[in-house]
């Protein structure tokens, strides 16, 4: 089974995943939207971290001492960042963290994250920006947008075909860069979201 | 005087750079770090990984050569030594000052 969520706070991602459990849903892996494969009903304790690994090597040692200290990795790659393990048995701690700052810290790692992705469209922006391709000043005169000879001339259906024909050709032409700065803004507010959640430490309304 | 930005340690670091005065793989350390803490402090994965890249950024804990590739071992540097010491001087210090104070 395959379900789609998007969560901010580790938290609240946490806690959804043990009453997916709970339910009898384990999770098996996370690429496009969570995979659950169904078994029996199961009290689960899941924990997420957010780390990048530099090669494969420190990716395994980074799973071994989870494993070693009694959580085994459930999902995640060396560069999905988020990275599940689910507690093995009752023996250990049921965090996997034992101060707030580490706690926090995986907060701190992911604002980083969509900081970079914003950054790295800027350059785009600029030489945009500095080979004018922009055009922003045509935003005052939109009519000259359309090539269609003669369209502004042109009445009832005869303009209107031609005018919601040519429309699509227009934004693409034009506003290509729209998505871009979409990219940019939305990067950046998830990377403020991040670190809001990172600033505030860990939250008080874990259940257990 | 001027004081190391890296001081005060946290516990957490004291304790790890004291169990890495031998060489030790991350469940090593924790064990170690429980037993000479008296069960008061245990170390959880996600803190300790995270507490090794950064002594290891700090250049105070090195790798040291281990058979196992999914083990690393860690053992502390002679810098590690140098800030543990510089800890022991600036908390003995406040031990001294305690004792004239509250008598």
């Amino acid at each position: 089974m395959r379900k789609f969520k998007f969560f901010f706070n580790y938290d609240k991602e946490e806690k959804w995943l043990e009453i997916m459990a709970q339910k009898g849903f384990m999770l098996k892996g996370v690429s496009i939207g969570y995979q659950f494969s169904t078994s029996s009903p199961e009290d689960k304790t899941i924990r997420i971290d957010y780390r990048h690994f530099k090669n494969q090597e420190e990716f395994l040692s980074y799973c071994t001492l989870f494993d070693d200290s009694g959580w085994r990795h459930i999902a995640g790659t060396r560069r999905s960042g988020t990275q599940y393990f689910e507690r093995k048995n009752e023996t250990c701690s049921d965090s996997i963290f034992s101060d707030a700052i580490s706690e926090a810290g995986r907060y701190e790692r992911v604002a980083k994250m969509w900081m970079s992705l914003a950054i790295t469209y800027i350059p785009v922006m600029i030489a945009l920006l500095m080979t004018n391709s922009l055009e922003l000043q045509s935003l005052m005169n939109p009519k000259a947008l359309y090539f269609t000879p003669g369209l502004w001339e042109r009445e009832g259906i005869s303009f209107w075909f031609g005018f919601l024909f040519e429309t699509p050709f227009v934004l693409l032409r034009n506003f290509f860069w729209i998505p871009i700065i979409l990219c940019i803004v939305l990067y950046i507010l998830f990377a403020l979201k991040s670190w809001r959640l990172y600033k505030k430490g860990p939250s008080s309304d874990r259940a257990d | 005087m001027n004081r190391n930005k890296n001081l005060p340690l946290t516990e957490t670091v004291f304790y790890i750079l004291l169990a890495l005065a031998e060489p030790r793989h991350g469940y090593m350390i924790m064990q170690k770090v429980e037993e000479l803490s008296e069960g008061q402090v245990k170390l959880a994965a996600g803190t300790l990984y995270g507490a090794i890249e950064n002594l290891l950024k700090l250049d105070y804990i090195e790798p040291v050569q281990s058979d196992d590739v999914r083990r690393k071992v860690y053992i502390i540097t002679d810098m590690g030594k140098q800030i543990l010491r510089l800890e022991i001087d600036r908390m003995q210090h406040l031990l001294n000052i305690s004792e004239s104070c509250l008598l």
